[in-house]
């Protein structure tokens, strides 16, 4: 070894070079970004909202329970479609029908004639390209009709459910340490917020997964919950539970959800990586048509809460 | 002999074979496409599927009229709606009713909601079989029509909440307002009961 300076030199390079490249240019770009624009809301609309305390202690619960090394919170797209919508055929009949037909030639005069009696109905679906989308729209705005354009990204886990879109870094910007997690043998967990809104199945959940999975390989965290006597005569406490029966408590026993159960809930809860920003564009749901939104009667709010399948 | 075996043994210097050169340049060379074709041009908004910043701008949604159910968004955390019915929509169990899967909410048409919101709520009041009582504060002079047909355009199409009434447009909100001009007492349940939801 007669060639040490060099070698030490190389050496001291080669990290120095990796050392800048992936820590300090990464940290330079996005580790101090700014709170994102909300893409079609009104100016002043950031994201990511900040955590509320509770939610807070329990990213704290989530970290020290190992959450992160069975669910991950990152959401993937592999790519991205674009779809072109005609929101309103206007007056022009005859100029809007040739330009449907122009825009999309799979369709013939019957299916076309039909699409515009059904607005806002789809003129082009699944565009990989942009400019084609954009041409389309342009010839059906110039005869007379509204057409938009919708931004819908694809991808695996898209196609599962688990995000609307990509999760980029502004999703993670309150999040210290961020949990990407880096193995799935849970579900992706960056929207569960939206996915299992309702606080009572998150705290059912995690006092016994089995419940609404039988083979789910979730370990129950019961020691996040504690067994309580319900004195003679006494109210049961409204915190308590509520379990089938093969699974409930001894009689006169109830199951509280301890402080710890209650923080990783909220935590769990306030997982919702969907506005759309610049980084990850996507057309948010408009109001949708009155004709299928019309439901007389409010019979929807008890399936909506309840009806997520495990 | 044991002094030749302690010399350094000098190789004689052989020429790199060309072929590895070759390798090496093909290999450098297609790790250069590699990131210039996934390296996003560096910038650090530009994620997978895009590959430049350019690509990116112009797959933006086209800018059109700003989305009433984000509006309303911002407007009910204000704060507005939000002190009492609570983020998720929920309401405070006994003091103040949830909007989530709200009978009063679900309603085809928004007239009940309207007066509601614009002059304010006063007496006993079922909603989800529960019974409240208290007092909700008239909106009228805080919030534009625009911003109270966004704020129930939010609260009825808020599938998170279980409501996926139609929208509430501000044409909707100014007729009633005229409508309730020369009053400034709130409403009361009982009262909006007799006023047919489509007025």
């Amino acid at each position: 070894m007669n060639r040490g300076p060099v070698i030490f030199l190389g050496t001291l390079l080669a990290f120095a070079l990796s050392f800048f490249a992936f820590v300090l240019f990464p940290q330079v770009q996005v580790g101090r970004q700014p709170l994102a624009a909300v893409l079609g809301a009104p100016d002043g609309t950031t994201y990511p909202a900040e955590l509320p305390g509770q939610a807070r202690q329990g990213a704290m619960i989530y970290q020290a329970n190992g959450c992160a090394a069975c669910h991950s919170q990152q959401v993937r797209q592999t790519g991205v479609n674009f779809k072109v919508m005609l929101a309103e055929a206007g007056t022009n009949t005859a100029a809007v029908l040739t330009a449907v037909m122009d825009a999309n030639p799979k369709l013939d005069e019957a299916a076309a004639r039909a699409l515009l009696q059904n607005t806002p109905a789809t003129v082009l679906p699944g565009l990989s390209d942009k400019k084609v989308a954009d041409a389309a729209q342009k010839a059906l705005k110039n005869a007379g009709a509204k057409a938009e354009i919708k931004v819908e990204p694809t991808g695996p886990d898209i196609a599962r459910a688990w995000g609307a879109r990509r999760t980029v870094a502004a999703d993670y910007l309150f999040d210290s340490p961020v949990q990407l997690g880096a193995q799935r043998v849970g579900p992706d967990l960056a929207n569960v917020g939206l996915r299992y809104p309702d606080a009572n199945w998150q705290l059912v959940h995690l006092y016994n997964p089995q419940i609404y999975a039988a083979k789910s390989p979730m370990p129950p965290y019961k020691f996040l919950f504690h067994l309580h006597k319900v004195e003679a005569g006494a109210q049961p406490s409204p915190d308590a539970l509520t379990l089938p029966a093969e699974f409930a408590p001894p009689a006169g026993y109830e199951v509280i959800p301890t402080d710890d159960a209650r923080a990783l809930v909220a935590y769990l809860l306030s997982r919702k990586a969907v506005a759309p920003v610049f980084d990850a564009p996507l057309s948010v749901a408009q109001a949708a048509t009155p004709a299928t939104n019309a439901v007389a009667g409010g019979t929807n709010a008890a399936s909506a809460t309840n009806a997520v399948a495990p | 002999m044991n002094s030749d075996t302690k010399q350094p043994v000098n190789s004689p210097s052989a020429t790199t074979p060309i072929w590895l050169v070759m390798v090496f340049a093909v290999l450098f060379y297609g790790g250069l496409v590699y990131l210039d074709h996934h390296s996003g041009g560096f910038e650090p908004q530009v994620y997978a599927p895009y590959h430049s910043l350019a690509e990116l701008e112009a797959a933006q949604p086209v800018s059109g009229a700003p989305n009433p159910f984000l509006i309303g968004q911002a407007v009910y955390n204000k704060p507005t709606c939000v002190s009492c019915h609570q983020a998720t929509g929920a309401g405070t169990p006994g003091q103040f009713p949830p909007l989530a899967g709200s009978e009063w909410i679900a309603e085809p048409q928004p007239g009940r909601v309207i007066r509601i919101v614009l002059n304010g709520l006063q007496g006993p009041i079922e909603v989800k079989g529960q019974n409240f009582n208290n007092v909700m504060v008239p909106w009228k002079d805080v919030l534009s029509d625009e911003e109270i047909a966004a704020v129930l355009t939010y609260v009825r199409q808020n599938k998170e909440w279980g409501n996926t009434a139609p929208a509430v447009t501000p044409e909707q909100v100014k007729a009633v307002r005229e409508k309730i001009k020369g009053r400034s007492q709130p409403f009361t349940p009982a009262e909006l009961k007799t006023i047919s939801p489509a007025d």
